[in-house]
């Protein structure tokens, strides 16, 4: 599985959204996104989830079998509420790192964790998914959330996560990903072609940067895909489970 | 995914009963990092008990292996959480028990020892004078309805022993089984003295 790249004279393109990019302008592209969103990302979520993204993360937690002492590495991190929770989990012998590649979006998550008094064994990196800057063989447990589609090279960014992973550990995905029924899907596109926006507009006045949210979704691979990028990346016994009716799935891999 | 927001809703609720607790919080510390693993039969649920210095947190599924495991009827395991004598509930047929059942002993200790401070928090959201104002009139009014249901206890176990005849007095009732029971030493002794006549008769004795 590759990337839709498509090779140019000048350089190869990418998709940001449902425009086409050169490659090399992706990465500032979602970081202008990001920046704008950063303030109200968590008050975001809420609203154009319905407080369901909670309960998304929620399983990921559940899936992720961490224990005290385990080293996690929360990639695309943001606002930290996956770290949080993991910080809780690993306790003083373990250790998360909250990895994005947005200075915005990890300022925000510092802050917010900072203020709910969670330190010690959580530090803040800003990386990028296609180059981590850790050793091989570092972390038991990697989890990206809502981040993978806004990678540019989505197979090297799934091989840097199998390069940071213990053997036997496990990397989740939790990502937007295909409605499992069409009168869900048709639903789902009026929903976000519509709604977002105007509450992109109304809540943080960037109605482009939720247009692009909705946009991204649906360039994202679908499950079965995903599925076999993650396969061919060198992860073992991958499968996804659909929650809200496939809107979102999580993918997991254990590496061999 | 319902059920996970079920015990989403729970896991908050409980949780700010534990923070209300001045022990409580340090207490699930300790036992950080522990899996309680419930397994209902009858309805098939499953439930995980994930204790921390934030509280308790529930989930539907756990990846780890749980350090203690619990199966059994919800009716036995409703019993089994409301009972005091813990322990010899847990040794009951319909109960399965197995790993460390000292985590779950201990947990559940935390919750029975629970003396939530609920005026603190009635004065944490109406501030430092409306707070025990309305808790005092509270409490005040609490402690009339106590005292006014156990007078009326009282009267209505007066009427019935003593006005009806429908039941007999608690010390009637006493003092007749005193009686009984001294009937019955005496009965006791007659039969032994009885038999040791009955011996003393026979012609080998």
């Amino acid at each position: 599985m590759s990337d839709a790249r498509k090779a140019t004279e000048q350089e190869p393109t990418t998709h940001f959204g449902f425009q086409s990019v050169p490659e090399s302008q992706k990465a500032q592209k979602v970081a202008e996104v990001f920046h704008s969103v950063a303030s109200k990302y968590d008050l975001m979520n809420d609203v154009l989830s319905g407080g369901m993204h909670r309960l998304w993360k929620r399983f990921t937690i559940e899936l992720s079998g961490v224990r005290p002492g385990n080293r996690v590495l929360d990639i695309a991190g943001g606002t930290g509420d996956l770290t949080r929770k993991f910080a809780s989990l690993v306790g003083p012998s373990g250790e998360v790192v909250l990895a994005d590649i947005n200075d915005s979006m990890l300022k925000v998550g510092r802050d917010r964790l900072l203020d709910k008094g969670v330190a010690g064994n959580v530090c803040f990196v800003q990386a990028d998914a296609e180059k981590l800057p850790f050793p091989d063989n570092h972390f038991d447990v990697v989890t990206i959330a809502f981040g993978l589609r806004n990678v540019t090279h989505k197979d090297d960014a799934l091989r840097s996560m199998l390069r940071v992973l213990k053997p036997g550990g496990r990397l989740l995905v939790l990502e937007f990903s295909k409605p499992s029924s069409e009168l869900l899907s048709k639903f789902y596109d009026t929903y976000s072609f519509r709604f977002m926006p105007l509450a992109g507009k109304l809540i943080t006045n960037d109605a482009d940067s939720y247009r692009y949210l909705a946009e991204s979704i649906r360039m994202h691979p679908d499950q079965e895909t995903l599925k076999a990028m993650m396969a061919e990346a060198g992860f073992e016994r991958v499968s996804y489970h659909n929650m809200t009716g496939g809107i979102v799935a999580l993918h997991r891999g254990i590496k061999p | 995914m319902l059920l996970s927001g079920l015990y989403a809703g729970v896991e908050l609720g409980l949780n700010r009963l534990l923070a209300m607790d001045s022990t409580a919080l340090p207490r699930l510390a300790r036992l950080s990092g522990r899996v309680i693993a419930v397994q209902c039969s009858a309805p098939a649920i499953q439930l995980y008990l994930l204790p921390g210095a934030d509280g308790l947190q529930l989930a539907t599924h756990w990846e780890a292996e749980a350090d203690c495991r619990l199966q059994g009827p919800a009716a036995v395991l409703l019993r089994l959480a409301l009972a005091d004598d813990k322990t010899s509930l847990l040794h009951s047929d319909q109960l399965t028990l197995q790993g460390d059942s000292g985590v779950l002993l201990e947990l559940a200790a935390i919750l029975q020892d629970l003396e939530l401070d609920w005026q603190y928090e009635l004065a944490r959201w109406l501030g430092p004078v409306a707070g025990p104002l309305l808790a005092g009139h509270v409490q005040s009014r609490a402690s009339w309805m106590k005292q006014g249901a156990g007078r009326l206890q009282q009267m209505f176990a007066d009427y019935l022993a003593e006005e009806t005849r429908t039941l007999v007095g608690r010390r009637e009732a006493e003092a007749r089984f005193t009686e009984l029971d001294q009937l019955n030493l005496a009965l006791d002794r007659l039969e032994a003295r009885l038999q040791r006549l009955a011996q003393r008769a026979k012609p080998d004795a």
